[in-house]
């Protein structure tokens, strides 16, 4: 069984308009969105700044809420549970933020940002909880007498452990990245990158890993959906995305990542202006008249396009 | 897990306290390094300690006592700022007169820290039509006329009291510390501590409460000491019109009060001028304190 | 911009609704009714003649239809009648009125003819020894309460000094119309503006040192001082056009202030007008001009504030977006 459905994601803002403030329109930040992801993978969100992928996390976390379909998490419906219910949950799916510097609170110490979770779950003696807590310290790299030290204390790439140790202290089952590096430099993201995928392993994680770097998001993930205006564009295994991408938006992507060797850069440059070329002859096979992308179409057992 | 614990755990505590200076420690810091402050702080301890100290050394009961063949006497030395009309010594009143008028001062300002803190945290941290309707309430309450609604309020209650006038004045003074909160909470809510509490599944009055409102705390402590420089400045003004502290309790408003009477303004100046004077010198300490409260709290300002 | 107007207009009807309901509720609570005003001096009435006096003023109505007479009326300039003066309230206030307006408009004036000069100086000569000097008379007035400050103003200048009259609007003597009287008038003005005044541009002076402070290093000043403009030109032409202009707008939120100002002013210099008026309704218990007069004071807050914040978004679009 899958450990998450996502069957048809909405969320919908309303434009309020007039003078009365009515609601004239919708932003479709996200317009029916679906995939599954397997337990212990990677699954990868990418798509150009705006086109939903945050929102999507966030409403499978709870912090927006979602307007329309499911999302089955081992096979009950997060959107539909009462508030009860999803709060047993909170500790089965957790998050890790995009900025290190605001995601942790300056006013505390390392043991209370990351003793919050345990607070809030687990009865735990302040001699237990600060074992455990001193345990994940470590476990993230980080040296245990560093506890007391605040969040200005250390550099983002440290901050971003504090924030992957908080998040590791319920023995979540799914942790969504959003942006887990891009407020790094390029210097500390490999470093945390890896990191990542070690403990992976070691609890047992699956990642939904939300991300605009292509690079990235190849070193790190089993599959990847594209994203472009809050719909799905492609949706296929790592492989079959780099090496074999159908759609045109797909291709532009992959085509703008900075070739290394030189020598090929004119390759490169041939490549771009053909795709470019398809893009504006064929641009009725891949968008409808409203400019609204097609549903998914299976082309393989794992790939599927939003093609006609 | 190997037992990684082999440092002196209070050893570790002691030496990050040194690396992160607490909020009152900057503040201490900041009076030091501004002559204003510094002298403020003293003359307000001095006046303050001898207020609020006078019981031992002044006859409560001598001080009710009308004496008529003792009335508006001129300052000697048996006493200092001489008499009011019932031959009561003017000096012995100042003192329970800002006793009483500081600490109704410090009263309100506290019902009104708490009711507004909340009220902001709770409109700020929850935003949307929770946030609309409050703030339609807020506007409504600040477009009332304070000091008329006070007065009337006075007048009309039944079984008046200090603990009714408290109420009376708090319920006007937690308006703009809200709306101050509020904003800020609304700017405090986008970041991503809050948002990473809420996944963590802390309850929302304790990301509030304990979460947004250390990080708002400097800004709360800055409204506060500037406040009740105020609220003691309203109290006092209520008080010197008629409308405030019950007879019986005297405030630094009831020797002002006798400034009501063209005669005595000009010739009884030592019943009401000095009570004048303590109102002017008491604001004036404070609010020199709270500049420098204010300066402490925001890192670019600071003189120390 | 239409849009917003009208709006910020229809905010207003709902909160004077809720003021007027507040406000009645508050005269049903103070002691004293119509019944009281007609039987002054008569201890005797008969339980039937209370009776018929109540049905007469339709106090055995339902509240609502009482409150709708009472509102309606008092739109049409109808407040009652005042149980101690014997006369209707509407004429005891039309007597009174015209001297708080000239004390409010006065002060308002004053306020701005010493805070905006002072506020550019020290926002254009920052930390010089005038700016300084500002600053710390804002942290003063800041801190004084008017009540103290007026009352040493009058014995300093009226009492000391005997410069300036200690009390009344007018010296009595004089007959109005004639050159004396408008001399005896300002002169009686002079100390109760003054002392106002001098506490109430603090909000400005503040503002205004701030924002040109702001300005200064914008990067439409940088522009215009690269271009060669002289320096007092950028201030005049640029700098001070941005920041005069709320300025204008702030009158509207000022008349919480004045009518709370003067209450006080006018008790201690017993200038007659409308805040005194409120005092001495309330101490002789006279709850029908009590209640006529927070009522306007009330509707004027409201309708300063709305002319405010439609001034100000009109000076200043990013206002509007809310």
């Amino acid at each position: 069984m899958s450990l998450l459905t996502v069957n048809d994601l909405k969320v919908h803002y309303p434009i309020r308009g007039g003078f009365f403030r009515r609601v004239v329109d919708h932003v479709r930040a996200v317009d029916g969105i679906s995939f599954e992801l397997q337990p212990g993978e990677t699954y990868g969100l990418v798509g150009e700044s705006g086109c939903g992928k945050t929102t999507s996390g966030r409403a499978i976390i709870g912090l927006n809420k979602s307007t329309g379909g499911e999302m089955l998490f081992e096979g009950k419906d997060l959107a539909k549970m009462g508030r009860a219910e999803r709060y047993k949950h909170t500790k089965d799916i957790q998050m890790i933020f995009q900025d290190p510097y605001s995601s942790l609170n300056g006013r505390k110490n390392v043991l209370n940002i990351i003793a919050e979770p345990l607070r809030n779950f687990e009865r735990l003696s302040p001699k237990e909880e600060l074992l455990r807590v001193q345990e994940l310290v470590a476990r993230v790299g980080l040296s245990p007498e560093s506890i007391y030290k605040y969040p200005h204390q250390f550099s983002g790439g440290q901050r971003q452990r504090i924030g992957i140790a908080r998040a590791l202290a319920l023995n979540p089952k799914l942790i969504i990245a959003d942006e887990p590096v891009s407020a790094l430099d390029v210097s500390v993201q490999a470093q945390v990158l890896n990191f990542m995928q070690e403990i992976q392993k070691d609890f047992n994680l699956t990642y939904l890993f939300i991300s605009h770097d292509l690079g990235i998001i190849q070193h790190m993930c089993d599959r990847i959906g594209i994203m472009y205006r809050g719909r799905f564009v492609e949706e296929g295994t790592a492989d079959e995305i780099y090496n074999n991408p159908q759609h045109v938006y797909t291709k532009r992507l992959i085509a703008a990542i900075p070739e290394m060797n030189p020598e090929k850069r004119f390759e490169k440059m041939h490549l771009r202006q053909s795709i470019n070329e398809e893009y504006q002859t064929g641009y009725n096979n891949y968008f409808d008249k409203d400019g609204r992308m097609f549903d998914l179409k299976k082309i393989s057992e794992s790939h599927s396009v939003a093609m006609q | 897990m190997k037992n990684t614990v082999t440092i002196n755990e209070k050893d570790l505590i002691a030496r990050e306290k040194l690396n992160n200076p607490s909020f009152a420690k900057t503040i201490w810091r900041e009076i030091i390094h501004d002559k204003m402050a510094i002298i403020s702080l003293i003359l307000l301890i001095i006046i303050l300690a001898t207020a609020y100290l006078s019981p031992l050394f002044i006859d409560q009961v001598a001080l009710k006592r009308v004496n008529f063949l003792n009335t508006w006497k001129a300052p000697s030395a048996a006493n200092w700022l001489g008499t009011d009309d019932g031959g009561r010594d003017v000096f012995g009143q100042l003192m329970i007169g800002a006793r009483n008028s500081f600490t109704i001062g410090i009263a309100v300002t506290l019902i009104a820290g708490v009711v507004g803190l909340s009220y902001g945290l709770i409109s700020g941290f929850y935003g949307g039509h929770v946030d609309n309707v409050m703030m339609r309430f807020l506007e409504f309450m600040m477009v009332l006329p304070t000091t008329m609604f006070i007065i009337v309020l006075v007048t009309i209650i039944p079984n008046y009291n200090v603990v009714s006038f408290i109420l009376i004045l708090s319920i006007f003074a937690w308006l703009g510390k809200a709306r101050l909160i509020r904003s800020r909470a609304l700017q405090e809510r986008e970041l991503d501590y809050i948002n990473a509490s809420k996944t963590l599944g802390t309850p929302s009055w304790k990301i509030m409460f304990f979460e947004m409102f250390p990080n708002l705390s400097s800004l709360v402590i800055v409204n506060m000491t500037l406040t009740l420089a105020g609220n003691i400045g309203i109290e006092t003004g209520l008080t010197f019109l008629g409308y405030g502290l019950p007879a019986g309790t005297p405030s630094l408003g009831t020797l002002v009060a006798f400034a009501r009477n063209p005669d005595i303004v000009q010739n009884k100046w030592w019943v009401w001028l000095p009570a004048a004077l303590l109102i002017l010198v008491m604001m004036l300490c404070i609010n020199y304190v709270g500049q420098a409260i204010k300066r402490a709290s925001d890192a670019r300002q600071r003189l120390a | 911009m239409l849009k917003f107007i009208l709006r910020r207009t229809l905010i207003m009807i709902p909160q004077l609704i809720l003021l007027s309901l507040v406000i009645f509720v508050l005269a049903k609570a103070m002691p004293g009714d119509a019944v009281t005003g007609a039987f002054m001096g008569n201890p005797d009435a008969t339980p039937e003649q209370i009776e018929k006096i109540r049905e007469k003023f339709g106090l055995n109505d339902p509240w609502y239809v009482q409150y709708g007479r009472w509102i309606g009326k008092a739109v049409k300039g109808d407040f009652g009648q005042s149980y101690t003066h014997q006369q209707p309230v509407t004429t005891l206030i039309a007597g009174r009125v015209e001297n708080t307006v000239l004390l409010s408009l006065f002060t308002a004036i004053m306020i701005y003819l010493i805070a905006i000069p002072l506020g550019i100086v020290a926002g254009r000569w920052t930390d010089s020894w005038a700016d300084k000097l500002i600053v710390t008379y804002n942290y003063v007035a800041f801190a004084t309460p008017l009540f103290v400050f007026a009352l040493l103003m009058l014995f300093i200048f009226a009492f000391l000094l005997g410069w300036f009259p200690y009390g009344g609007s007018v010296d009595i003597r004089i007959e109005s119309g004639t050159w004396d009287y408008v001399v005896s008038r300002a002169k009686h003005l002079f100390l109760p503006v003054m002392s106002a005044a001098i506490i109430g541009t603090v909000g400005t002076i503040q503002y205004l040192r701030n924002d040109i402070i702001d300005q200064k290093n914008k990067d439409y000043v940088k522009t215009a001082r690269s271009k060669g403009v002289p320096e007092g030109r950028v201030y005049t032409r640029h700098i001070l056009r941005n920041s005069l202009l709320p300025i204008a707008a702030f009158l509207g939120y000022e008349i919480t202030g004045l009518i709370s100002g003067s209450v006080f002013i006018e008790t201690i210099f017993s200038y007659q007008g409308l805040g005194q008026l409120f005092i001495q309704s309330i101490g002789l218990r006279d709850f029908t001009v009590v209640t006529a007069l927070v009522l306007i004071s009330g509707t004027a807050v409201v309708v300063g504030t709305m002319l405010s914040d439609i001034i100000l978004s009109i000076v200043d679009p990013r206002i509007r977006i809310e």
